[in-house]
């Protein structure tokens, strides 16, 4: 403890002057009564109950004495040394991601970090700023630079949990990185449980303190769960994984339409995940699997499946003949192919997506497109040049279109050097140039894949059918049993036929949203809370088409929730390992010292006015009794 | 606290013409303990008739009936019934703690003695009065008849507050004194330590005890504020007090509790104790309260 105005501490001289004033107007008022006998008689009674009678006569002079100290060490300022900050501009990145749902920090992590974050608030120095991010899903900022502490405790106070998004921190620490670099004095802090994806190239020139939150590791998740058309039936598939760090025994309640239909007890090792496959009936059309008992994140203890739709979607392949493309995409289920020769120029039927494989037709075709090693400039995306042996690498952050593919085993020979255009964003990298965009332009949704499948070994690796499954469910949404499950936060894609009249969404809270279809679709884009979408389409003449749509929180990195004690991040200097540190903080607390002296006074001024208030105390029984009381005879 | 000066007249006319009335609605009523003409169990010298009672050697010939003799050749007294004069005793406590109050309390002890005393005189009674709270007690000498009247009033006028009380040996020296018991006022605020000694002697005697527990309206209820030091009247010793609310409360309650504990002690002892404040009207005292406590009928 120290104090940042020790000067304050020569009012104590006022202490002797306090006494001595009291001392000198303590010559007590002298009265004559007729005897003192009565009053010695009384004085024997309350000093035998009352053993604190001295003490009550000085109570005044303590209280104010009392008061004084408490104003002095008020004035000299005193802090603790605190793990905190001490900068004047703070940059406060707050993970709200869903591992901060975990409730092994006294109540969820979240609660934790909010309070970790309204104290580093209180820390800042009186004309301090701060901003606010908030990180996990869409990164948010609710408070910017603001010296506000009341706008700034709303707006940490207003955090809520996002299921979706992951937690990416290279968007906040670039945005950190610039807020910081305008201000003097700026220091970043990061509350978070360690969940994140770091950028490897994030440089930050200014101190970053990380704040820990969460201490255990056991968590076990529902991974998978999928109900998927079958040989005469319906096949549920359904994986629970021990993300934590000891074996766990549990049971798996699986649901059919509301009626119990089974459940598993397992014994799952760290690490270890255990799958059940059963045939249901053709006819269920939604299931539900609980993990029963408790672990530190309930929210991936119980997922939802849907049955997907029956109707196949129509992908168009613009090809001279590729077998690779060909059978990755017959293989898919829910996908009708339909191949069309490279000279095509009128598109007449509308298909859900078309693949382009190494043609740019002068017009394109509407819908939905996939191109496959571009050779020109299109008016969606420029080539630049051609790049020769690029090293691939996998965009920073939880990419969805990456679930399960390994990008790093792909060797490409050649490549279109592609600019990015505003709407797309990269899914793999390289240093030449990003080697494949996705993105939406005017209601389409477009994928462009930079090299030729036969210009590298993508077509030879596993990875291949998964990455143009993951590609297709993105460029041809609400088609097949993938429609049936999204990430939270993925927008809700409804094809809609064009003689629908009403197209309603149905959220897990039972709130309807209705959608406006544009381009025979519809896209809903609130889908953060877990459970079971509910899409209804209404069209004149027909019954009304229902689907339902799974949001489930199957995310291992989320779901992996051992708390990290420390971060690494590459600083002005090299990798440095920034962790909260001891003494890095200062709490100043003459605040509660100003409040204590503040009820000092009152209790003295209560103390002083004590008859009065024993007066109004007797006029109040009195009144409320009705009858007054006379004392004496 | 303000004292009234002594000088202010004791008896003003208006007090004497309520006296007066008094004493002519008391004319035929006063009784009891300070009843003045009333039978005595002796016989004595009047004119009615009590008894007979045969001769002999050494009573009074003169008593003798002579018709009784002449029809029945025997001696006989006739006697007649007694008529007793009583001697009715006034106490005031002239202790300086009473002289003290608004409305004083030696003046009102002074005025109830009075009134008193004149009730007691204009029915013919002996009034004694005894002042104490001076080094000596001051004494007048037994009055009879309304003639009596002035003497008892200036000497009320002339008393001065004394000095301290000595309250149980002035009873008890009292008590030894008096020449024969009867009934008996005393008017103090028994500010003493001693008052249960000093009961308790008056006690041994068959006097007729009533007490005036005289208390002033500031005694009852003080209006005190902040740190004082309480002074005593009588040079006791000081107290040191930090007043508020709570504490006069306690005082209250305290005093109460000790009219109670004198109350308790006298009507166990057969004494008409009459707690009484100073701004208690003294003809409703001599009216009301006395006649209802069945001192005055």
């Amino acid at each position: 403890m120290g104090f940042l105005a020790p000067l304050a501490f020569g009012l104590a001289l006022l202490v002797p002057v306090i006494v001595a004033m009291y001392l000198l107007k303590l010559r007590r008022e002298e009265q004559t009564v007729s005897s003192t006998f009565l009053w010695q008689r009384m004085v024997r009674d309350v000093e035998a109950n009352t053993p604190w009678q001295k003490l009550r006569r000085n109570i005044l002079l303590l209280l104010q004495l009392l008061l004084l100290l408490a104003l002095i060490a008020a004035l000299a300022r005193p802090y603790l040394l605190t793990t905190g900050i001490t900068g004047n501009n703070l940059i406060l990145i707050v993970d709200r991601s869903a591992s901060m749902a975990a409730t092994d920090a006294g109540g969820t992590r979240l609660a934790a970090a909010k309070h970790e974050a309204l104290r580093l608030i209180d820390q800042l120095p009186d004309n301090g700023r701060a901003t606010v991010i908030a990180v996990g899903g869409q990164m948010e900022v609710p408070a910017s630079a603001s010296s506000d502490r009341r706008e700034l405790r709303q707006a940490i106070e207003r955090l809520e949990i996002r299921n979706g998004g992951g937690s990416d921190l290279s968007q906040a620490l670039a945005l950190a990185g610039s807020l910081a670099a305008r201000e003097f004095e700026s220091e970043v802090a990061i509350i978070s449980d360690g969940q994140v994806t770091i950028p490897d190239q994030a440089t930050l020139p200014v101190p970053v303190q990380f704040f820990p939150i969460g201490s255990r590791a056991d968590n076990v998740a529902i991974s998978a769960f999928v109900l998927q058309p079958g040989q005469g039936g319906q096949t549920l598939f359904v994986q629970a994984t021990n993300y934590g760090s000891a074996p766990v025994q549990r049971r798996m309640v699986v649901e059919l339409d509301g009626a119990l239909f089974n459940a598993y007890d397992f014994t799952l090792d760290p690490g270890q995940d255990r799958s059940i496959v059963a045939d249901v009936p053709s006819t269920v059309r939604r299931a539900t699997a609980r993990l029963d008992g408790s672990d530190v994140l309930p929210l991936d203890d119980q997922a939802w499946a849907t049955s997907g739709g029956t109707d196949k979607a129509t992908v168009r392949i613009m090809t001279d003949g590729n077998r690779f493309l060909e059978t990755a995409f017959s293989l898919l289920p829910g996908i009708q192919v339909t191949t069309v020769p490279t000279t095509t120029t009128t598109f007449t039927d509308t298909v859900a997506l078309t693949v382009l494989d190494g043609v740019t037709p002068a017009p394109l075709p509407p819908g939905n497109l996939l191109f496959i090693g571009p050779l020109r400039s299109t008016e969606l995306f420029s080539v630049t040049g051609a790049l020769e042996f690029p090293a691939s690498r996998p965009a920073t952050g939880n990419e969805p279109l990456l679930r399960n593919v390994s990008v790093a085993e792909i060797n490409v020979l050649r490549a279109a050097q592609l600019t990015k255009p505003v709407w797309a964003r990269t899914v793999i990298d390289s240093d030449g140039g990003p080697m494949l965009l996705a993105g939406e332009q005017s209601g389409r949704r477009i994928g462009v894949l930079g090299f030729a499948l036969q210009n590298s070994d993508l077509p030879l690796q596993i990875a291949f059918p998964v990455l143009m499954a993951n590609l297709v469910g993105y460029l041809a949404p609400g088609q097949g049993s993938d429609a049936a499950q999204l990430q939270p936060g993925q927008p809700l894609v409804v094809p809609v036929p064009p003689d629908a009249t009403r197209v309603t969404v149905t959220n897990p809270a039972g709130n309807v949203a209705e959608l406006t279809p544009q381009n025979n679709q519809a896209v809903y884009g609130d889908t953060d809370a877990l459970g079971v979408y509910t899409i209804s389409i209404e069209r004149p003449n027909a019954d009304p088409l229902a689907r339902a749509t799974a949001v489930n929180l199957q995310n291992a990195g989320e779901s992996r929730v051992a708390p990290r004690k420390q971060l690494s991040l590459f600083q002005a200097g090299g990798r440095v390992v920034t962790t909260a540190e001891e003494r890095a903080g200062r709490s100043e607390f003459w605040r509660w010292l100003a409040w204590i002296a503040l009820g000092v006074l009152i209790v003295e001024w209560l103390v002083y006015q004590r008859s009065a208030l024993a007066w109004l105390r007797e006029r109040w029984f009195t009144n409320r009794r009705g009858a007054p009381r006379r004392a004496g005879t | 606290m303000t004292s009234t000066p002594t000088s202010e007249r004791l008896f003003d006319a208006a007090f004497l013409t309520k006296l007066d009335r008094l004493a002519l609605v008391t004319k035929q009523v006063v009784a009891g303990a300070l009843q003045g003409e009333r039978r005595s169990p002796k016989r004595g010298a009047s004119v009615e008739f009590a008894d007979f009672k045969p001769y002999v050697a050494g009573d009074d010939f003169r008593q003798i009936d002579w018709n009784l003799y002449a029809r029945m050749e025997r001696f006989f007294l006739k006697l007649f019934v007694a008529e007793e004069e009583l001697t009715v005793h006034l106490l005031v406590d002239t202790s300086r703690s009473m002289d003290w109050g608004q409305p004083n309390k030696l003046l009102y002890a002074k005025r109830a003695a009075g009134a008193m005393g004149y009730l007691a005189l204009s029915k013919l009674d002996r009034v004694t009065l005894t002042a104490f709270g001076q080094e000596r007690e001051l004494k007048l000498p037994p009055q009879r008849s309304k003639r009596g009247v002035v003497p008892l009033f200036s000497f009320l006028t002339d008393i001065q507050p004394g000095t301290a009380t000595h309250f149980a040996a002035v009873c008890k020296r009292y008590a030894q004194t008096a020449r024969n018991a009867g009934p008996l006022l005393l008017c103090s605020d028994l500010m003493d330590e001693e008052w249960q000694a000093g009961l308790q002697a008056l006690l041994s005697r068959r006097f007729e005890i009533t007490l005036l527990h005289i208390l002033a309206p500031q005694e009852l209820n003080p209006q005190l504020e902040g740190d004082v030091r309480l002074l005593d009247a009588e040079g006791g010793a000081s107290v040191d007090l930090t007043a508020d609310l709570d504490l006069i409360r306690r005082y209250q309650r305290s005093l109460e509790s000790w009219r109670e504990e004198v109350g308790t002690y006298c009507t166990g002892r057969g004494i008409n104790y009459i707690p009484i404040d100073t701004s208690y009207p003294i003809e409703d005292l001599l009216l009301n309260l006395l006649r209802q406590r069945g001192i005055v009928r």
